[in-house]
């Protein structure tokens, strides 16, 4: 069964990110076949070197780097954000698949349920 | 059909959790099914037992509370987003030492698990965001 997380919002602004991360990877133990798809401000998340310990918070890079040990492996980024931001594939924590907008409705489309909509 | 329902979206910061609410007694009404409500995120704070509602002012505690017994929806609110933020049950405040117990009945910790298990047996998962 496909479950997919989108992770959209900016990191740190709230827990919401890390929350949805933790959701993917309880997914992945009920043996869920589990993608994320980190978008828009969403896509900071994955950028390598992060330190939050300034913030007091869990570093997200550090928690994302865990995901394969969940057989989270499936990890994707919208094309279009990394435009945006100016952002490489290099310079994510893990190793991604760029989407475009109409490769992410055929993703979305093929899933079970959706985690982490957005108001 | 049978529904899961997150509701991540606390009573008094948007009509999301109300619009939650409406949308579950829409499903019952229509014949529908609903697996499990999960409250998640800032959406725990539906639990809270200690909220004053101002006269005039809807409860929204007070309408969860009125599905759960009417329809018998099983609320759920996920244990370690609550716990964080305050809302602790009987067992969690013994566990944390805490002062008081602060989730309202008939509202439940649980973990992640009966979210993806609640979703794996349901044919639509709905999300109410904040």
């Amino acid at each position: 069964m496909n479950i997919l997380g989108i992770i959209s919002r900016p990191p740190y602004q709230d827990s919401h990110d890390l929350e949805l991360i933790e959701a993917a990877m309880v997914a992945a133990v009920f043996d869920m076949n589990v993608s994320l798809l980190f978008r828009d401000a969403g896509i900071w998340a994955l950028l390598d070197n992060q330190d939050a310990s300034p913030l007091e918070q869990r570093t997200l890079s550090k928690v994302l780097t865990a995901l394969p040990a969940y057989e989270v492996e499936n990890i994707y980024v919208c094309a279009d954000s990394m435009d945006k931001y100016a952002l490489s594939g290099q310079q994510f924590c893990l190793p991604i698949i760029a989407l475009s907008l109409i490769e992410q409705q055929q993703l979305i489309a093929q899933q079970h349920a959706v985690l982490g909509a957005q108001a | 059909m049978i529904f899961t329902i997150a509701v991540h979206a606390p009573a008094y910061a948007s009509g999301a959790n109300h619009h939650a609410l409406q949308f579950c007694e829409a499903l019952l009404r229509a014949g529908h099914k609903i697996a499990r409500v999960f409250f998640y995120h800032e959406g725990v704070y539906t639990a809270l037992s200690t909220q004053v509602t101002p006269q005039g002012e809807k409860n929204a505690l007070a309408h969860w509370q009125a599905l759960a017994e009417k329809h018998h929806v099983e609320l759920a609110v996920c244990i370690a987003n609550a716990i964080k933020r305050g809302v602790l049950s009987e067992s969690e405040q013994k566990r944390y030492e805490q002062g008081s117990i602060t989730l309202a009945q008939p509202f439940e910790l649980v973990g992640l698990g009966q979210l993806i298990d609640a979703i794996a047996h349901s044919d639509r998962y709905v999300e109410f965001p904040a």
